[in-house]
C-alpha cells in the first residue's frame, strides 16, 4: 500500500529549561492536503515547526518522510527533503535585492562566483506560473509587506519544496490579500504539494484547510476533518474551556473632547515623505476610538507624533484644551498614558526590577522621592498594590527582574502602570499582541472599564477581530492618511478590508470628524 | 519561594567570577614567564620561578639578600606606594564604571586624565603662593582640573547625544586631541622644569610652588612611601558615587537611560541630557584622579605626551570591569591593580623580566570580564548541581542569563525581529 | 608633488587595508574594535620575523649579492606571516564574541590592551629596549624599490609617473592595493560574500536558509584579523622604518573612522582613506612638503604650530563623523551576539 503521508512527526517531545514546549505530539501531513495547525500563543506550534525545520532537535520522537525515518539536523537537511517555510517574521535581508534574497543559501555559482542570470530566469518562470509578480531588483526594504511575503513564497518554490509551511501568514495582510493567498495555497495543494498552515484564526482555518490539528499548552489535543467540525468546537479544543468570542460592553456614552488632532504630519525616517500625512481626528471622553490598518501605514509614526517620541513636522495636537504639539514627553504625560507598541523597546527596562519599572514615569513624584533620594518603601508598597490589583505574576514579586517574566505578565505590568496613572487619555498600541486568550480577555475588560470610567481611549490595532469587537468608532489608516471612519456596528470586515487596502476611501471632509 | 543556595546568589557569583578572572590572569602571566624562561637562552628556570613569585607576592618583596635569593616581609614603602597609586585608579575606575552603568563605554578616560593634569598643574604652579594660601591653591587646582575634565568628557557625550556617534570612536579621537593639546600648551608654558638639567621634558613638581596634598597622617603608617590623603579622598568619592547611583532618583534616571535608552525616553526622561551629564561626571572623575596624582608634590609629569596616552586612564577599564562597575568594589579592584603595578616594578628591579607582564595580566582580566556573564552562569550551575536533590522542584532560577529559549519562542514574538 | 603623493599613499594604503579588515568583521556582524591591537601585534610579528630571517646567512647573502627580487619575496613572506599571526590573534575576539557571546566592545578593548603589553614585554626581553628594529640595515636599504635597485642610473628622470610610482616605493603598497580590489570583489560577487553580508544584516534569516552563522562570523573576523595584522606590518615597514614599539598611534581607530566614513563600502573607503592619508601625511611631514615644486615649504612657513598639524587628523575625523553620521548605515546586526536558541 502506498504511503499516504508526506510528513509524519511521531511522539515529538521537546523540552527547554523549566518548560516542556512539545509533549508527545504527533502530526501527520497527507500529500496534497492543507493541514491547519491550531493553537494559542505559547501552545508549542512554532517549536514543533522549528523541530521539523531542523532548528531544534527533539528529545524524543521521530520524523518520517514518505514513510521513511529521516533525521533533520539543520535547515539544509529540511531543504534537501523538500521542506520550506514562510516564517511569521519574514527572514529577509532588508538591504538585499529580492533576487539576492531568493537565491541566498541556494546560489548557483561558477568557481564561487554568483551566476545570477540562470537564477533570474528560474525565478521569473516561477512567478509567471503562479502569478506571484514582484520586482526582482527592488530592495526588500522598499517593497510592501504583502510583496515581502511573496518573496518568501518564491524562496520556497525556487528550492523546489514540496512541503510548504506557512507560519501565521495572514497577520500582516489585508482581507483581500488573504483571499489571494488562500487561492495560491489551494493551487499548490492541487498540484500535489502538501501544506501546513499555522494559525489561531478560526475563520481562515475553516475556509482553507482540509484537516485541523490542535495543540494546547504543549500537548496534542486532536485532529479533526474541517468539514466535520465547527468554529466553537475548535475554539474549545484550543482553549480548553468555552470562550467568549465577543467583548461584553455597553453602549458608549461619549462626553467632551479630550484629544483633538488637526492636520498632523510626521516625517518618515525610512523614506523621503510624510509617514503621517494631514491627519485630523478627535477622541472624546468615554469612547474607544480605534485606528485600524495594515502594519506600516503610518500608525506607529502617528503614535510617536502624539506621544512625543517623534516630532510632528506640522499640524497641532490639543489635549484637554492645551496645545501640546511641541510639548516634551513628560509634559504630555500629565494627561496621557501610553501602552507602547513594543514592550521591550519602550515599555520596560528589562534589566530593572518590577518595582523599578512600575515607577518609570513617577519616580520623582513627592510620594516616591524625598530630597532627591528614592523612597524605597513607598515604591515597594505601590508595586505590591499594582501587582495584586492587576494580578501580575512573577518569580519574586516586586524584586523580580522583568526580563525573566513571561510576555503576558510583562504586558500586564505595563497595563497596570499605565492604567493606574489615571490620565484622561490612554493611547494603547496593539495591547494584546502575542498574548494568550486569557490575557487578551483581561486586557480588553480593563480597557472597557476605563472607558466606562470616562477615559478617552485611542486604540491602535492590527487584529480585525479586536477592532470590530472593542471599538466604538473605527478610523482606517492607509499610506499615512485616514481614509475612512466607520461604525463597527454598521460595517463589515469586508468593507473594512477595502478601506485598509486603499481600494475605497471617504472624502476628506467626511472622514475628518 | 525557596531561599537561593548561596552559590547561586548574585553577589557571590559576581565576586567569584572576579576572583576567577584574577586567578586566570595571574596564571596566564605565569605561563608566559615560564615559556620565556624555558625558551630564552639567558634566562633560567629558577629566574622564572622568581618572576612568578614576584607576580603573586611582589607587594611583600623586600629585595634580594647578599646571596641573591629573594627576601620577603612587610614592606611599608610598597604598601604606601600601592595606596598612593590606587587613588587615581579608583577615580578612573569610577569614571569608567559609572559611565558603563549608564550605557556608555568611556574609553576617553586617558584624555580626560590628561586635561585634568593640564589644568590642575597650571593652576597649582601658576597661582602665586606668596600671596595665597597653598591649601586654597590646592583646592582650586583640584576643582579646576575636575571641571576641565568634565567639560572634556562632555564633548563625546554631546557627539553621542546629538549626532548619535559611537562614543568609543569619539572618545578615542578626543584622547589623541587631548594628548596633542596638552603637549602644545605645556610646550608654550613656563612650567617646564629647567632648573634640574637631568630632567628634560618634565613639568615642575607642585612643591616648586609649595603645593602638595595633605598627608593626613598616613605617612606615619607607611614611612618612606609616597602615600598621602589622596587615597582617602578617592574612597570618599567612591562612596559618594555609590550613593548617587543606587539611592537617588538622579541615579535611577541615569541607570534607566543606560539600561534602555528608548524606554527612558518613553517615560519622559531626558535621555540626551543624561548622556551628556553622565559623560561629564565621568570626565570629572578621571580628571580628579589626575589631580590627586599630580598635586601630590612628589610626582612629575612628562609633558611631551603626544605619542602616548596615560595607562592609568586605560586601567580604569579593568578596574571597573573587575568590580562589575560597583563603586565600592572599585575601591578594592583598584588597590589590587595598583598592587600588580608594584609587583611589576619589583619584577623590573629584581629579575630579568619587566613590568609589561602585569599589563598582559590586566588585559587577560579585561578579556575575561567581557564574558563574565558566562562565567557567572557557570558558577551558578556548580551551585545548582550540588543542590539538585533538595531543589528539584524549584522554579528555574530567573538568572541574569538569557531567559529559557523555549519560553521566548512563542510568547515573545512581538519583541524580537525588530 | 611626487613626495606628497608618495607620502599620502604610504599612510593611505595601510588605512585602506585595515579599514577593509573592519568591513569584513562588521559585515559578518562582529564589531572589531581590536584593529589597533591586531595591527600592533602584526607589526611586532613582522619585524621579529625579519630579525629572525636576518640571522640566517642565506638571507644575508641575498642582500649582499643584491638579489632584490628575492628580498621582495622576503617582504611578501613577512606580510604573509604577519597576516597569519594577526588572524590567530583575532581568534581570541571571535571566540569570545561568537562562542561566548561576549560584549564585543570590551573584548576588543581587551585585545587592544593585550597587544601592546605582550609586544612590549617581548621586545624588552628580545632587544632589552623599548623598540624592536631590524638586526642590520633598515627598511629602505633592504626592501625599498629604488632606481638603483632596478639598475637605472640615479640621475635618469623617469618622468612624473615613474618618479612617483616606481622610484622609492614599496612592493607592499601595491600588493595591498591589489588585495583590496580582489577582496572587494569577493565581498560582492561571490557566494561567500553574499552569505557573509547576510550574516551581518540578518543572521536569523541566514540561519533559516542553512547558512552557518557562526562559521561565517569566524571567517569574517579571521579575514579581518589577517588584514589588520598585515596592515600593521605594512605600516611599520613603510612609515616606521620596519620597527615596532607597541604602538601604531591610533591608526587602527582611524581605520574604523575611515570605514564608517566610507559607509562600509570598499569604493568609498578607498577614497576616504586617501583623504585621511593626506591629513596624516601633512601631520607627519608638513615641514618638507613642497606642493608645487617651487622650493617653498608653504605649510611650514605659515607658522602654524606643529602640534596643530599633529592634532589635525583626529579633529578632522571627529568632524567628518559628525557630518556623515546621519547618512551612514551600519550592518544591522553588528555587535549583537547571535544565539541559535533565540530566534
Amino acid at each position: 500500500m502506498e504511503n499516504q503521508y508526506a510528513i509524519e512527526m511521531l511522539n515529538i517531545t521537546k523540552k527547554f529549561p523549566g518548560i516542556i514546549a512539545n509533549d508527545n505530539i504527533t502530526l501527520q501531513l497527507k500529500k496534497g492536503e492543507i493541514h491547519a495547525l491550531l493553537g494559542e500563543n505559547g501552545a508549542g506550534k512554532s517549536t514543533l515547526m522549528s523541530v521539523l525545520f531542523g532548528l531544534y532537535q527533539p528529545e524524543e520522537g521521530i520524523i518520517k518522510k514518505d514513510g521513511k525515518v529521516v533525521s533533520i539536523k539543520d535547515p539544509n537537511d529540511a531543504t534537501a527533503l523538500g521542506i520550506g517555510m514562510v516564517h511569521q517574521h519574514f527572514k529577509l535581508v532588508d538591504v538585499f535585492t529580492v533576487l539576492d534574497n531568493i537565491i541566498l543559501g541556494a546560489e548557483t555559482t561558477k568557481c564561487g562566483f554568483l551566476q545570477k542570470k540562470e537564477a533570474r530566469k528560474k525565478v521569473e518562470e516561477i512567478s509567471k506560473r503562479y502569478g506571484l509578480n514582484v520586482d526582482l531588483d527592488a530592495k526588500v526594504e522598499d517593497i510592501t509587506v504583502g510583496m515581502q511575503q511573496r518573496v518568501e513564497i518564491l524562496k520556497m518554490l525556487y528550492r523546489d519544496n514540496e512541503i510548504l509551511i506557512f507560519d501565521e501568514p495572514t497577520a500582516v495582510l489585508t482581507p483581500q490579500e488573504i483571499e489571494e493567498l488562500m487561492a495560491t495555497m489551494r493551487e499548490f495543494a492541487h498540484e500535489g504539494k502538501s501544506i501546513l498552515f499555522i494559525s489561531h484564526k478560526l475563520n481562515e482555518i475553516m475556509e482553507v484547510s482540509d484537516r485541523v490539528s490542535v495543540l494546547r499548552k504543549g500537548k496534542y489535543i486532536g485532529t479533526v476533518n474541517t468539514s466535520e467540525t465547527t468554529k466553537q468546537e475548535l475554539s474549545n479544543m484550543m482553549v480548553g474551556r468555552p470562550v467568549q468570542l465577543e467583548v461584553v460592553k455597553d453602549e458608549a456614552k461619549p462626553a467632551g473632547e479630550v484629544l483633538k488632532v488637526d492636520r498632523l504630519c510626521v516625517h518618515s525616517h525610512v523614506q523621503k515623505r510624510n509617514a503621517v500625512n494631514d491627519v485630523s481626528f478627535t477622541v472624546r471622553a468615554g469612547e474607544i476610538v480605534c485606528i485600524a490598518g495594515i502594519d506600516g501605514n503610518g500608525q506607529t509614526e502617528l503614535v510617536y507624533g502624539l506621544t512625543g517620541l517623534d516630532k510632528p513636522s506640522s499640524g497641532t495636537i490639543t489635549l484637554c484644551g492645551r496645545d501640546i504639539s511641541h510639548a516634551s514627553i513628560r509634559h504630555r504625560g500629565e494627561h496621557m498614558s501610553h501602552i507602547p507598541e513594543d514592550r521591550h523597546k519602550h515599555g520596560l527596562v528589562l534589566d530593572f526590577t518590577l518595582e523599578q519599572n512600575m515607577v518609570l514615569q513617577r519616580f520623582n513624584e513627592p510620594r516616591f522621592e524625598t530630597h532627591g533620594f528614592i523612597n524605597n518603601k513607598a515604591v515597594r508598597d505601590y508595586a505590591n498594590y499594582l501587582i495584586e490589583k492587576f494580578d501580575v505574576r512573577s518569580g519574586q514579586g516586586p524584586i523580580t527582574r522583568v526580563r525573566s517574566m513571561s510576555g503576558g505578565n510583562q504586558q500586564k505590568a505595563i497595563i497596570a502602570r499605565e492604567v493606574d496613572r489615571d490620565k484622561d487619555l490612554i493611547v494603547a498600541v496593539q495591547p494584546t499582541r502575542g498574548l494568550d486568550v486569557g490575557a487578551i480577555e483581561f486586557i480588553h475588560s480593563q480597557l472597557v472599564a476605563e472607558r466606562d470610567r470616562g477615559k478617552a481611549i485611542l486604540l491602535v490595532s492590527l487584529e480585525l477581530d479586536e477592532v470590530m469587537s472593542l471599538s466604538d468608532r473605527i478610523l482606517v489608516m492607509y499610506e499615512g492618511e485616514i481614509v475612512g471612519e466607520l461604525d463597527p456596528k454598521k460595517t463589515t470586515v469586508e468593507e473594512l478590508g477595502l478601506y485598509m487596502a486603499g481600494a475605497k476611501r471617504m472624502a476628506k471632509e467626511e472622514a475628518a470628524v | 519561594m525557596k531561599k537561593e543556595h548561596f552559590l547561586q546568589s548574585e553577589g557571590f557569583r559576581t565576586v567569584a567570577a572576579s576572583v576567577l578572572s584574577i586567578l586566570i590572569g595571574l596564571a596566564v602571566g605565569s605561563i608566559v614567564i615560564i615559556i620565556v624562561g624555558l625558551t630564552s637562552p639567558n634566562l633560567s628556570l629558577s629566574s622564572a620561578w622568581d618572576g612568578i613569585r614576584i607576580v603573586f607576592g611582589g607587594l611583600f618583596s623586600t629585595g634580594r639578600d647578599a646571596s641573591g635569593t629573594l627576601t620577603w616581609g612587610f614592606n611599608p614603602t610598597n604598601i604606601g606606594n600601592m595606596l598612593f597609586r590606587a587613588a587615581p585608579l579608583i577615580m578612573t575606575g569610577l569614571s569608567v564604571g559609572m559611565a558603563y552603568k549608564t550605557g556608555l563605554f568611556n574609553i576617553g578616560a586617558p584624555g580626560q586624565y590628561l586635561i585634568g593634569t593640564l589644568v590642575s598643574l597650571s593652576i597649582a604652579l601658576g597661582l602665586p603662593s606668596e600671596t595665597m594660601s597653598t591649601t586654597l591653591i590646592w583646592l582650586l587646582a583640584f576643582l579646576g582640573g575636575t571641571l576641565a575634565g568634565a567639560v572634556w568628557g562632555a564633548i563625546p557625550g554631546l557627539f553621542k547625544a546629538l549626532l548619535n556617534i559611537n562614543e568609543v570612536l569619539a572618545c578615542i579621537m578626543t584622547n589623541w586631541i587631548a594628548a596633542n593639546l596638552v603637549t602644545w600648551l605645556f610646550d608654550i608654558s613656563n612650567f617646564k622644569n629647567v632648573t634640574e638639567s637631568t630632567k628634560t621634558g618634565y613639568i615642575y613638581k607642585t612643591t616648586y610652588n609649595g603645593v602638595a596634598t595633605a598627608k593626613m597622617g598616613l605617612d606615619k603608617l607607611f614611612p618612606s612611601s609616597q602615600v598621602n590623603g589622596g587615597i582617602i579622598i578617592a574612597i570618599l568619592f567612591a562612596i559618594a558615587v555609590y550613593v548617587m547611583m543606587s539611592k537617588t532618583t538622579f541615579g535611577y534616571q541615569l541607570k534607566a537611560c543606560g539600561a534602555n535608552r528608548h524606554a527612558a525616553r518613553y517615560a519622559g526622561i531626558a535621555d540626551k541630557r543624561n548622556i551628556v551629564i553622565s559623560m561629564a561626571i565621568a570626565g570629572g572623575l578621571s580628571a580628579a584622579g589626575a589631580s590627586l596624582y599630580y598635586l601630590s608634590g612628589n610626582t612629575e609629569f612628562f609633558w611631551s605626551t603626544y605619542q602616548s596616552l596615560p595607562s592609568i586612564g586605560f586601567n580604569g577599564i579593568p578596574v571597573a570591569m573587575l568590580a562589575s562597575c560597583n563603586p565600592i568594589g572599585i575601591i578594592f579592584t583598584a588597590i589590587f591593580m595598583s598592587m600588580l603595578d608594584i609587583s611589576g616594578l619589583q619584577l623590573t628591579n629584581l629579575t630579568a623580566y619587566n613590568e609589561y607582564i602585569t599589563n598582559v595580566i590586566i588585559a587577560v582580566i579585561v578579556y575575561l570580564s567581557a564574558f563574565s556573564l558566562v562565567i557567572k552562569m557557570w558558577i551558578g550551575k556548580l551551585g545548582r548541581k550540588k543542590d539538585d536533590g533538595a531543589d528539584a522542584n524549584a522554579e528555574p532560577a530567573p538568572a541574569a542569563a538569557p531567559a529559557p529559549a523555549g519560553v521566548q519562542v512563542e510568547t515573545e514574538k512581538g519583541g524580537d525581529a525588530k | 608633488m611626487t613626495f606628497l603623493i608618495q607620502q599620502t599613499l604610504i599612510y593611505a594604503v595601510p588605512l585602506m587595508i585595515v579599514a577593509l579588515a573592519g568591513v569584513f568583521a562588521e559585515r559578518s556582524g562582529i564589531i572589531n574594535l581590536a584593529l589597533e591591537g591586531i595591527m600592533v601585534f602584526g607589526a611586532f610579528i613582522g619585524v621579529w620575523f625579519v630579525r629572525i630571517l636576518q640571522t640566517s646567512d642565506a638571507i644575508l647573502s641575498l642582500k649582499q649579492s643584491g638579489n632584490w627580487v628575492a628580498l621582495q619575496g622576503v617582504e611578501l613572506l613577512t606580510m604573509l606571516v604577519a597576516a597569519a599571526f594577526g588572524a590567530l590573534f583575532s581568534l581570541l575576539l571571535s571566540f569570545a564574541s561568537i562562542n561566548l557571546r561576549a560584549d564585543q566592545t570590551i573584548g576588543g578593548t581587551a585585545l587592544n590592551l593585550m597587544a601592546p603589553a605582550l609586544v612590549l614585554f617581548f621586545i624588552r626581553i628580545i632587544a632589552n629596549q623599548n623598540t624592536l628594529q631590524m638586526l642590520t640595515g633598515d627598511a629602505a636599504s633592504w626592501f625599498m624599490i629604488k632606481k638603483s635597485t632596478l639598475g637605472i642610473d640615479k640621475n635618469t628622470d623617469l618622468g612624473f609617473f615613474g618618479e612617483t610610482f616606481v622610484n622609492k616605493v614599496y612592493l607592499a603598497t601595491y600588493v595591498c592595493i591589489l588585495l583590496f580590489i580582489i577582496l572587494s570583489i569577493l565581498l560582492y560577487k561571490t557566494r561567500f560574500g553574499l552569505r557573509l553580508r547576510a550574516c551581518g544584516e540578518n543572521p536569523q534569516a541566514a540561519d533559516s536558509l542553512g547558512i552557518n552563522v557562526y562559521k561565517m562570523r569566524y571567517a569574517g573576523t579571521t579575514i579581518s584579523g589577517a588584514l589588520a595584522g598585515m596592515g600593521g606590518f605594512v605600516y611599520a615597514l613603510t612609515t616606521a622604518n620596519c620597527a615596532s614599539n607597541g604602538d601604531v598611534a591610533g591608526f587602527g581607530f582611524l581605520a574604523l573612522a575611515v570605514m564608517i566614513f566610507g559607509n562600509w563600502k570598499p569604493v568609498n573607503i578607498a577614497v576616504s582613506s586617501l583623504l585621511f592619508g593626506l591629513f596624516k601625511c601633512i601631520a607627519a611631514s608638513y615641514a618638507s612638503i613642497d606642493i608645487n615644486g617651487d622650493g617653498v615649504y608653504m605649510l611650514a612657513e605659515i607658522g602654524i604650530s606643529a602640534h596643530l598639524y599633529r592634532m589635525l587628523p583626529y579633529i578632522v575625523t571627529l568632524l567628518v563623523l559628525a557630518f556623515t553620521s546621519k547618512s551612514s548605515r551600519a550592518p544591522k546586526a553588528e555587535g549583537i551576539p547571535y544565539d541559535k536558541g533565540q530566534r
